[in-house]
């Protein structure tokens, strides 16, 4: 901090996700649910202690080593969302495939955006969209590669209630096609219930696992 | 997919982003503005080569002492070489009764080659050689002699020749202006019947060849094995200096106006990229968290700029090679005829250009998306190192400055404008510093102007770039604006309506009286009389001057010939001094010499060398002390060597003048000839017509090229105002929502931009005005003089033209519903 105090954000987090298993992290804002759910993707390194990832010690892994391990095996779902607008709703979807080497990346992004409703609006841009929509052409992208583990950052939090309930069913739905490890940010009490586990968080501490 | 293809597929998506797409506009304007004048300059430059050609009336002529072998012309003929032989002498002619010592010249069919042959008879205005038995004579000579056309007859030596036609124009003639006899033309077999081709005559024998560029070489080649010593090749020689002169500084207008022009794209090529990029990070952090490597991200977005950058470079060539068909319907007929079709040098030159100055100036910015932390998906704050502000100016103009100076070959004007730049940027952001200091209370202030104005000090580096492109903007366009007006009237004042259009020359220094009176009575302008000798360089130093010595033509012939080697207590007003010191007035007198500094470095003359010169048998020997500029097109009299008027005591000299006559004087070089035998008078009127020529038309290419620079201009008024668009439709929005209302949010956003230009302009006209006075006296060697108008141009005229710039790229936000914008996030 500014004042050379050192401010800890997460401490003492111990943990462990099995594969298949599906975990909600909650806990109220700040308590540094998405701190740690960046660390537990590789998308930033702790200052001290270790983090595992499908078998991996992201702490021996730079940068694009563990940007490597994501690819084809990890997908995210954003709060809000993260479509990139230039690309339309088909394009943003085959990106992980293309960025994987899948073979038919395009067919395979078509068939899923049929999967969660957008057969309709393959060449539409994120603009053109709704958040709704938008945030099933995220989940769509998010399932594009078949991934082993599923981050997802409070995926309802922009959406009204019924948009909400809605894309929780399609990911839960999603999940259970590929069977895929899920780690959930939320704030959300039922939502985390859908979960087979709940961590909450407070001030950076597990306060409490069930 | 590797990066590269994954560009490839997206690259639709590329082209709906609106920094990219103002990214390509700028790279078509700056494109466009510097190949059509490369494509222009290219086919000047042929032109000039064409015209040098018609100079020499050839495209090569060899000059000897003796005849020209039959076998040169049988190789001609083989090569299918078109060739005709001359041959000069001076000799004196008789007619009435009076001899004249004039210069003989006899021509064969088809003279000339190249250029026109221009001679008025009776039977009106005819191009071709004398026929048999007649002769051509120049208008001083008939004047001399008293000569009726058609009916006197000339004799020379055995020879009996009817005075047919006065002779107007010889291509050949060359660019001595000073050439003393008046010339008479005669065929070429007349000539061997005169009787005075004999062993001692001083004939000079030239062969003049023209044909294919392939076919000459071949016979160069085969002719260099074969040239006696004191044979002479030469092919495009030098044109004259008067125009040399004006078409180069024509040249450099149309450079620096290009020059402008593609530096401001560049500014905006720059702005683009920033506003690309700040796009483009969220993006890359997503396909980071796809598990994209940051190469393999940064390659991604090098490839697509690549793409957009390849194809606006194509279409700019394509746009260089309408606007330099616009320069040559308005420049082409300096050429009198048409110029050469357009080449391909300069498209490759523009496409270069283009690729490398898109590269610099947005390739330091893209770095910052191959760093962008993937966290940021997460995190949206967390922003991408880049290289520190200065790093990318720098860089991107220290790449701009390699490209000029490859572009236009001018290390001085490219140092020059390097110079500019450097000092523009400094004091862009140190004013910009400035003012973020100074508005920094004003983020605690309520009002509607303290909010706009706030928000500068909210921004500070994207505040800066607006600043220093805002004023960059404003400086190029006030200097080509404002400051162009002023350096082309002093040049066009630099010949003035009475500039001199005759010179007198050969007056004998016991005239001298005569002739000042005569002026002086009839009211006549002049430069006043100068006292010259016919002088020969003998020595540089210690080493000997034979022109065999020298490689390059204009340096042998220089070193062959005679010069004028003038006397003078003053500097000419149009020469500029560019090593040592002129003689001052009270210096106690010592022989010295002031040289022409091209003349110098054709023949190697080092200032503080000692020269000798050989002057009607006496040597001449002292320091160089000073080394000049001359502006030959001012038509006033000048040298290429001076010495301080006692080195004239001992030798032999005479004196010229130039003066100016109206039509209402013409009577008045009959008259001279008539009082002065010796005087030669030499009417410089056409010469005069062509640089007056190059002038007009050389302002109005500017003007043309000037319309780039305005285009640019724009674009980067509308780059530096979308930099902050994004930034800027966030803020609206959240006040919007915290219930502000238009005319608040409106109100600040003017002031804010009013602000910038204000500040912008403001330094702008500083800089303006600086570098407009450097630039005039610097590279066009002209008095420096820059109209107080820059300032209010520049101050009133930012201020608004960069309020409503900013004003039209963000009143679209105030409309926008706000939750719109915050859910975009």
């Amino acid at each position: 901090m500014s004042d050379g105090r050192v401010l800890d954000i997460l401490s003492a987090i111990d943990m462990q996700v099995n594969a298949g298993e599906a975990v909600a992290i909650l806990g109220p804002s700040g308590s540094g649910k998405s701190t740690l759910l960046g660390l537990l993707a590789g998308l930033d390194q702790p200052s001290q202690g270790r983090v595992s990832l499908l078998g991996r010690a992201l702490g021996e892994l730079d940068e694009d080593a563990r940007a490597a391990l994501r690819a084809g095996r990890v997908g995210f779902v954003f709060q809000s969302f993260q479509l990139l607008p230039g690309m339309t709703a088909l394009e943003n979807v085959a990106l992980p495939l293309q960025i994987g080497r899948r073979r038919n990346a395009r067919g395979q992004a078509e068939a899923l955006l049929h999967e969660v409703g957008l057969g309709e609006r393959l060449s539409h841009l994120p603009r053109q969209l709704s958040g709704g929509e938008q945030q099933r052409v995220a989940l769509a992208r998010a399932f594009a590669g078949d991934p082993q583990v599923l981050f997802a950052d409070e995926p309802t939090g922009n959406l009204d209630a019924d948009s909400g309930r809605r894309i929780i069913d399609l990911l839960f739905g999603l999940r259970d096609r590929v069977g895929c490890t899920l780690l959930l940010v939320t704030h959300d009490q039922q939502l985390a219930a859908r979960c087979d586990r709940v961590l909450q968080l407070d001030a950076g501490r597990l306060v409490d696992a069930t | 997919m590797s990066a590269a293809a994954l560009a490839f597929g997206h690259w639709r998506a590329a082209s709906r982003d609106p920094g990219l797409r103002l990214l390509a506009v700028a790279v078509v304007v700056a494109v466009a503005a510097l190949s059509s004048v490369a494509f222009f300059a290219d086919r000047v430059e042929r032109a000039l080569q064409q015209q040098g050609a018609a100079l020499m009336a050839a495209d090569l002529v060899i000059e000897q002492g003796a005849p020209v072998p039959q076998d040169w012309l049988d190789k001609a003929d083989a090569l299918a070489l078109r060739h005709a032989r001359t041959l000069t002498f001076p000799s004196v002619i008789v007619a009435n009764d009076r001899p004249l010592l004039v210069q003989v010249k006899a021509v064969e069919a088809p003279y000339p080659l190249r250029g026109r042959l221009r001679v008025d008879t009776p039977q009106g205005e005819v191009s071709q050689v004398p026929a048999s038995g007649t002769a051509w004579l120049e208008g001083r000579l008939r004047d001399r002699l008293g000569a009726q056309i058609g009916v006197t007859d000339v004799g020379l030596g055995e020879l009996q020749l009817r005075a047919a036609g006065v002779l107007v124009d010889e291509p050949d003639r060359g660019g001595n202006l000073f050439q003393l006899a008046p010339r008479l033309m005669l065929a070429y077999d007349d000539v061997q019947r005169s009787g005075l081709l004999g062993p001692a005559s001083r004939v000079k024998y030239r062969l003049l060849l023209a044909g294919e560029a392939d076919r000459l070489q071949q016979m160069r080649a085969w002719l260099e094995d074969r040239l006696p010593r004191g044979s002479e090749l030469a092919d495009l020689e030098n044109a004259r200096p008067e125009l040399r002169t004006a078409l180069e500084r024509a040249r450099r207008f149309l450079s620096l106006a290009a020059l402008c022009a593609s530096l401001l794209a560049g500014v905006a090529i720059m702005l683009a990229t920033r506003r690309y990029v700040d796009r483009a990070l969220d993006g890359a952090a997503v396909l980071r968290t796809l598990g994209m490597s940051a190469a393999a991200v940064l390659r991604w977005h090098l490839v697509q700029l690549l793409l957009v950058v390849i194809v606006a470079t194509a279409l700019g060539s394509l746009g260089g090679l309408v606007g330099q068909q616009a320069l040559v319907s308005v420049l082409g007929d300096w050429f009198g005829e048409a110029l050469p079709a357009p080449g391909l040098r300069p498209a490759l030159v523009g496409l270069l250009f283009g690729l490398s100055m898109a590269l610099g100036f947005a390739v330091p910015t893209l770095l910052r998306v191959g760093r962008v932390p993937p966290l940021r998906v997460l995190r949206r704050e967390m922003d991408a190192p880049g290289l520190a502000a200065w790093t990318v100016w720098v860089l991107a103009a220290g790449g701009f400055f390699g490209l000029m100076v490859w572009q236009v070959q001018d290390l001085r004007l490219a140092g020059g404008m390097a110079l500019a730049l450097s000092a523009a940027l400094a004091s862009m952001m140190l004013a910009g510093r400035l003012l973020l200091l100074a508005l920094n209370p004003l983020r605690r202030a309520g009002g509607n102007a303290a909010l706009g104005l706030a928000a500068l000090a909210r921004y500070p580096q994207l505040t800066l770039l607006q600043l220093a492109g805002f004023g960059l903007g404003i400086t190029l366009l006030l200097l080509l604006a404002v400051v162009r007006v002023d350096i082309i009237d002093t040049w066009q004042g630099s010949l003035p309506e009475q500039a001199p259009n005759h010179f007198l020359i050969n007056l004998q220094p016991e005239e001298r009286a005569a002739l000042a009176e005569l002026l002086l009575t009839r009211q006549i302008a002049n430069s006043g009389l100068y006292a010259m000798a016919r002088a020969r360089l003998v020595a540089i130093g210690d080493r000997q001057v034979d022109p065999e010595d020298y490689t390059d033509l204009r340096a042998r012939r220089l070193a062959a010939r005679e010069f004028n080697l003038g006397f003078s207590a003053d500097m000419q007003r149009d020469n500029r001094i560019q090593a040592g010191n002129w003689w001052e007035p009270g210096e106690p007198p010592r022989a010295q010499f002031s040289v022409e500094e091209g003349l110098a470095k054709s023949l190697g003359i080092q200032f503080g060398d000692t020269l000798t010169f050989d002057v009607a048998g006496q040597s001449v020997r002292a320091p160089v002390t000073s080394l000049r500029s001359v502006a030959w097109d001012s038509f006033n009299v000048n040298f290429f060597v001076v010495a301080p008027p006692q080195m004239a005591l001992d030798l032999p000299v005479t004196y010229l003048t130039s003066l100016y006559l109206d039509e209402a004087s013409e009577g008045l070089t009959l008259e001279l000839v008539q009082q002065f035998p010796a005087v030669s008078v030499i009417d410089v009127r056409p010469i005069l017509v062509q640089v007056r020529a190059i002038m007009e038309r050389g302002a109005l290419a500017v003007e043309m090229v000037f319309v780039f620079t305005l285009l640019a201009a724009a674009l980067v008024s509308v780059a530096a105002a979308q930099v902050s668009r994004d930034e800027r439709a966030r803020e609206v929005a959240i006040m919007r929502t915290l219930g502000a209302s238009r005319r608040r949010l409106l109100g600040g956003l003017l002031a804010e931009f009013g602000l910038l230009g204000l500040i912008g302009g403001l330094l702008a006209a500083g800089l303006a005005s600086v570098s407009g006075y450097v630039i005039a006296v610097e590279l066009f060697e002209l008095p420096g003089r820059v109209s107080p108008d820059v300032w209010w141009f520049g101050i009133g005229g930012g201020t608004l033209v960069v309020g409503l710039v900013g004003w039209l790229a963000t009143r679209r936000l105030l409309g926008v519903p706000p939750l719109q914008v915050l859910n975009s996030d």
